[in-house]
């Protein structure tokens, strides 16, 4: 048969084409000689490696991996042996002994001792009396200055003597990494705070840590790169690389770990969460989150200087009825299809230890809600509306930063909710930034223009923030923006903050979240999750912190990362992972599972199913098309 | 008259990017809130000294007229957009520098492969005009036209990626990956971009097609290839020769617009796909409030638009004389 020039160029195109598409994929897996490496996906941005710059939990991450804290945190977030080995506490809890691990050295080789623990310190100590009284994001400081810190010294190389304000046992949660003297001290304190300084200090890898990783590479807006540090004093982890990989749109991050190219992602949503858990090879794992998402009343109404609507705001009374018609559960139902806790006080249960539920709370109930409103004097006028003392018809604005999109799903029922109480609510969305300004009360030079928001707060291992974000005089710093004040819980907040006994301390909270709970300032709404997931077949050992209530990765320290075990080694009966990683088992029995292999995963139900309709519609647009041209040149023929 | 109609043009294009920064001025400055709000976010403890500290380091206690604008208008000039909020201590200019790169890649290629398929299959549909070829290839023409770029490059992502196995899913480069040869950059590069490429091209394909197809059709109606067909010139000649040419017009024109929106198009396929081009640049600097990359990424964008305009309507002036006056 002879070949027309079309088919004699055709085919060897084809052929080429062919044996690309053929090639390609077989070049991307990796070979067995290659690091191990844990591919981790975070929806948060990667956005520093300077860790006075920290503001995010993916920052924090990337800090707490390559720098030891003074004392870190163990699987079950208590005290263990960091930059020290050792420590004590004098009888007056005022002076506090640090022992430094002897033969310790940073990844460079150069030794670690006191002195880089002092310099560190001694750092915070600076900044605090520096003109701006911060550095960098100022969100490191104080964790040391909530314990008291006044002064730092070394005695020999190996002890570091803190003195603080007042007695504290804080010392040991101090989240602040301890940092190489040798390398940040060529800098100034502007060069390391001031991220647009000339000469600033962006740490660029490779960076120069204690812990048991190491930051090698950094490719702004992709991924930052770990190597395992060999000279790290403790437990040698099994992931030789760690990457973390940030993602623009969470949603990307779900097929690339059903495709194995991702080892762990946090931050999806709830629809995803649920979708993943019958996914084989991949476990889903829902941990309390260390914060909250509340409601914000302006408790000084429209008294003078604050321009809340009504007078009625100011009204402890009002606000609890209030309390009383918001359902909670609900609301966890309809925004995370149950992927949440009802709120109640501001100590969130993540602090299994402080977290208390209030004496008599405010469960959902119109009717009561009603009932309160017509004790404390709230009546209804002829068109069924709730009037204040002023005979004002109320209407409360309620509104929430453009950031948290998810809030207007809540300020929906709400509207709903408080309708039914004859109370208007007037619902819309703030651009943050102006959201953050309005709030402001006249103390911090704001006009308080509002009635009622929404946003969260995030806490840290101990509760010290959340409880000091309420006190009388962060009015002023903004941070306490219901304008709370209540005298006992100022002097509670200096009583636990100074006790050494764990019982008292806890009698002390346990008082604060009851006051706070009492005056209705905040509508605690929920406490959000945190969904993970995670595939089971590449590593193995995957420890929550805490084990019942916690997530693998992005907790405190890194215990999680040094229990990781090889998957493939370490389970050497095939059954044992699947059997573990699908709990249900029938979406695994319709497509079963090829076990090795690693190029691709199988074809799940859904990509299936779009596989086969995206054949349905070529087809059919074919034969259309066919047909069609049929009709069209047999009519064009009669024509003719 | 050559010279003038290009003055006029360059000069037109000039006063439309000066217009631009200036508007790009006013528009951030007119958004709510206050930026030392932004850049302090929520930290405990503010007080008013820490922002009045603030506001005289950024420049912002000083009048947005003359003083602030000045000092904007000498900065840009000088290629100096400021520092990102978000990526600590980078100036704007680097960061968009740094995303330029992959979104020139994508883009780039995905316009050639849509110019000289769609094109390709355009002219054929329009000169074969009630072929099997026409009907077939103008029904996916419109399908993949208004098919919106994340649905197409989620079905192939689903499809190819997570169904198939054949590509990876996210990202330009493996992360972490070592080379031992170009050879095996060259690989990994291709494998990660034949989804968004064709997500890219296949979306712009069924625009170009569509647009050729009904260029071809009616330049065929015209009595100048008419009389070349009663001259007795071959086919391939008459469509080569006489009735091509006038049918491109339409088409550069959509072309080169197209150019200046390819990062706006950008986005949708970068986020579907993590690609790290000025994309999922704008969608975090969006999330983020990262104010001055997205100042930079405007600027950036509309001087891209200008550009191409300008360079259609020259090319328009070379392709059609009757235009130059």
């Amino acid at each position: 048969m002879r070949l027309s020039l079309r088919a004699k160029v055709a085919r060897p195109v084809a052929a080429l084409l062919l044996t690309a598409l053929v090639l390609l994929p077989s070049a991307l897996p990796a070979s067995a000689a290659d690091p191990l490496i844990l591919r981790v996906g975070t929806g948060q941005k990667l956005a520093t490696l300077n860790p006075w710059h920290s503001i995010t939990v993916a920052d924090y991450e990337i800090f707490q991996l390559q720098y030891e804290m003074l004392v870190s945190f163990g699987q079950n977030l208590e005290p263990v042996a960091g930059f020290a080995d050792k420590w004590e506490s004098s009888s007056d809890k005022m002076t506090h002994t640090f022992h430094i691990r002897e033969g310790m050295v940073w990844s460079d080789g150069e030794p670690a001792t006191c002195e880089d623990a002092r310099w560190t310190y001694q750092f915070v100590l600076d900044a605090v009396a520096s003109e701006t009284g911060y550095v960098g994001s100022g969100y490191l400081e104080p964790y040391l200055m909530n314990a008291g810190l006044k002064s730092v010294t070394c005695t020999d190389p190996q002890t570091l003597v803190v003195a603080t304000e007042f007695p504290t046992t804080l010392l040991t949660q101090a989240y602040v990494p301890i940092l190489p003297k040798h390398i940040w001290s060529k800098y100034t304190m502007e060069q390391i705070g001031n991220a647009d300084a000339k000469g600033f200090f962006a740490n660029e890898p490779p960076v120069v840590g204690s812990g048991p990783y190491t930051a090698v590479q950094w490719e702004p807006g992709q991924f930052i790169r770990f190597a395992r540090n060999d000279k790290y004093w403790g437990k040698r982890g099994v992931p030789d690389e760690i990457i973390f990989q940030t993602f623009s749109d969470p949603v990307s991050m779900v097929p690339a770990l059903k495709s194995g190219e991702l080892d762990y992602v946090r931050g999806i949503g709830a629809d995803q969460f649920d979708a993943l858990k019958t996914e084989p090879n991949i476990k889903t794992v829902e941990g309390f989150s260390n914060g909250y998402t509340y409601l914000s009343f302006n408790t000084r109404g429209n008294q003078k200087g604050y321009q809340g609507s009504t007078s009625a705001l100011a009204d402890v009374k009002f606000r609890d009825a209030l309390g009383y018609a918001i359902d909670h559960q609900k609301l966890v139902d309809a925004v995370f299809n149950g992927h949440a806790v009802p709120g109640t006080t501001h100590v969130p249960p993540y602090h299994v230890k402080w977290h208390v539920e209030p004496a008599t709370p405010r469960t959902f109930d119109i009717a009561e809600a009603n009932r309160r409103l017509d004790a404390a004097g709230y009546a209804r006028n002829a068109a069924g509306n709730r009037v204040d003392k002023e005979g004002k018809e109320i209407v409360l604005r309620l509104t929430w930063p453009d950031s948290e999109a998810g809030h207007s799903t809540d300020a929906q029922f709400i509207q709903g909710w408080f309708k039914e109480l004859g109370i208007g609510v007037d619902a819309f969305v703030t651009e943050e930034a102006k959201l953050s300004a309005d709030l402001l009360g006249p103390e911090a030079g704001g006009p308080a223009n509002w009635d009622m928001y929404m946003w969260g707060w995030t806490g840290d291992p101990d509760p010290m923030s959340l409880l000091s974000f309420f006190t009388t005089d962060n009015i002023k710093s903004g941070t306490n923006d219901a304008f709370f004040s209540n005298a006992r819980y100022d002097e509670l907040f200096k009583l636990q903050q100074r006790a050494t006994d764990e019982v008292q301390r806890h009698a002390y909270i346990d008082e604060m979240q009851q006051i706070f709970y009492d005056a209705a300032a905040y509508s605690i709404l929920y406490y959000d999750s945190e969904l993970h997931a995670y595939r089971t077949d590449k590593f193995g050992g995957w420890t929550s912190q805490p084990p019942d209530s916690g997530t693998p990765l992005f907790g405190y320290g890194y215990p999680g990362y040094l229990a990781l075990t090889n998957a493939a080694l370490a389970s050497p009966s095939p059954s044992a992972a699947p059997s573990a990683a699908a709990p249900s088992a029938s979406a695994g029995a319709a497509t079963p599972a090829p076990s090795g292999g690693g190029t691709g995963t199988p074809a799940s139900g859904d990509s299936g199913m779009l596989i086969l309709l995206a054949v349905v519609a070529v087809v059919a647009v074919v034969v259309v098309g066919l047909v069609l041209a049929r009709r069209r040149s047999g009519s064009s023929q009669e024509e003719e | 008259m050559g010279s003038r109609y290009l003055l006029r043009r360059v000069a037109t294009a000039c006063f439309t990017i000066v217009m631009i920064v200036v508007l790009n001025f006013v528009l951030f400055r007119a958004m709510p809130g206050s930026p030392e709000r932004i850049l302090l976010g929520r930290m405990p403890g503010v007080t008013a000294e820490v922002l009045a500290q603030t506001r005289a380091r950024w420049g912002l206690d000083k009048p947005l007229f003359p003083d602030q604008f000045v000092a904007y208008l000498n900065s840009t000039a000088q290629g100096d957009l400021g520092f990102s909020y978000a990526a600590r201590g980078r100036p704007v200019t680097e960061v968009l520098a740094q995303h330029l790169g992959p979104t020139l890649l994508l883009f780039g290629l995905g316009e050639i492969l849509a110019i000289v398929l769609g094109l390709t299959l355009g002219s054929y549909s329009g000169w074969k005009r009630g072929s099997p070829v026409d009907y077939v290839g103008n029904a996916i023409s419109l399908i993949l036209y208004s098919m919106p770029y994340f649905l197409l490059g989620m079905a192939l992502l689903l499809i190819f990626s997570t169904g198939a196995g054949w590509f990876p899913t996210f990202g330009m480069l493996t992360a972490g990956a070592t080379y031992d040869n170009p050879l095996d950059v060259a690989l990994d590069l291709g494998g990660h971009l034949a989804l968004p490429l064709a997500t890219v091209a296949l979306g712009l394909i069924g625009q170009y097609a569509i647009l050729m197809r009904s260029s071809v059709v009616e330049t065929l109606s015209e009595d100048y290839v008419t009389t070349a067909r009663a001259m007795g010139f071959r086919d391939d000649r008459v469509l080569r020769r006489h009735a091509l040419p006038n049918a491109m017009l339409p088409t550069v024109t959509l072309v080169a617009i197209n150019l200046g929106y390819v990062v706006a198009g950008a986005i949708t396929v970068e986020v579907v796909f993590n690609w790290p081009g000025l994309g999922t640049l704008t969608v975090d600097a969006l999330a983020s409030r990262d104010y001055p990359v997205l100042q930079g990424v405007f600027l950036l964008l509309s001087v891209a638009v200008v550009f191409a305009n300008l360079g259609a309507d020259l090319l328009y002036g070379v392709l059609d004389p009757r235009v130059r006056t």
